[in-house]
């Protein structure tokens, strides 16, 4: 669904760029999460005192808080994931959240920018099994007994491949639902300020929704740590 | 956060998103049935077969959940 104004679009379109932006609203975007991203960083990180400015001291909060969950779910051998795991759940969540400004759309309501998320999460747990367990990953796949194996095997793969679709289509599918439930009320009743129930409940579904696929995926993280069962 | 709230909010999450996965697993073992028929020419065999499989995907993991809360 085409936005009526996209602020960044005319923007693009202004320095004669407008034919690539038309198809690629979410990578624009995406550009623009990942600017406020930056810039956020920078102002907590500029200069770290004892007693924390205001930017330092929301992002002490929340990445401490972040960091103790995580820690809560995969044990302390899994800490060192906690960066990656981070910058999803920071990127999702204002990737959702960028989307109840007028004129902005969030990336994360088309399917190109969650699956990529889904797949480097996805990728990376493998990365995990076998940084932990060597070649004997391949038991994870195998079940218990060899004679299961034929009947194991595709099961797993299956259930893998459910994984990367889960994760992306969860996403996807809640933003961009969003997003056209606003659109149709805002046709239908924009006058009366009928949006304006979904766009409350819109904050509560970008921090749910960044929350699950965090989570998910920290709970991924641990599966490929653990032994095979 | 406290650390009953932390549970509760991570089972919540983990068995809302239980659903989702066997419904996906059922249907990702349908089209990879659908699609290898297509390639090898044995219409209803491959399409049963991996159906079967997908659905027993989805059930392992209704499986795995109940493993995990009989652990918690």
């Amino acid at each position: 669904m085409e936005h009526p104004y996209l602020f960044f679009v005319k923007l693009f379109e202004a320095i004669g760029l407008g034919h690539f932006v038309h198809g690629n609203v979410h990578v624009v975007y995406m550009w623009v999460v990942m600017a406020i991203l930056i810039l956020l960083g920078w102002l907590a990180g500029k200069n770290t005192q004892l007693v924390p400015e205001p930017v330092q001291n929301v992002f002490e909060v929340l990445v401490s808080g972040l960091e103790e969950f995580m820690v809560g779910i995969t044990g302390e051998e899994g800490r060192w994931l906690f960066p990656l795991a981070a910058s999803i759940f920071l990127f999702v969540f204002l990737g959702n959240l960028i989307g109840l400004v007028p004129g902005f759309f969030p990336p994360t309501a088309s399917l190109n920018t969650t699956a990529a998320l889904a797949l480097v999460t996805v990728v990376f747990t493998h990365v995990i099994g076998i940084k932990y367990h060597g070649a004997k990953y391949y038991k994870h796949f195998m079940g218990p007994v060899w004679w299961m194996v034929p009947i194991i095997l595709p099961i797993e793969l299956i259930g893998h491949a459910a994984r990367i679709l889960s994760l992306s289509f969860r996403l996807f599918g809640n933003m961009m639902g969003h997003e056209l439930v606003l659109g149709i009320l805002f046709a239908l009743a924009g006058a009366f300020f009928a949006p304006l129930p979904i766009m409350a409940l819109g904050i509560f579904v970008a921090l749910v929704q960044a929350f699950v696929f965090f989570l998910l995926s920290v709970m991924y993280f641990t599966g490929a740590m653990e032994h095979a069962h | 956060m406290k650390k009953e709230t932390s549970k509760t909010i991570r089972e919540l999450a983990y068995y809302s998103s239980l659903g989702l996965s066997v419904a996906l697993s059922i249907f990702i073992g349908l089209f990879i049935g659908i699609w290898l028929d297509g390639k090898f020419d044995t219409k209803p065999v491959l399409t049963m077969l991996f159906l079967g499989l997908g659905i027993a995907a989805g059930f392992r993991n209704l499986l795995m959940a109940a493993k995990r809360s009989r652990k918690l």
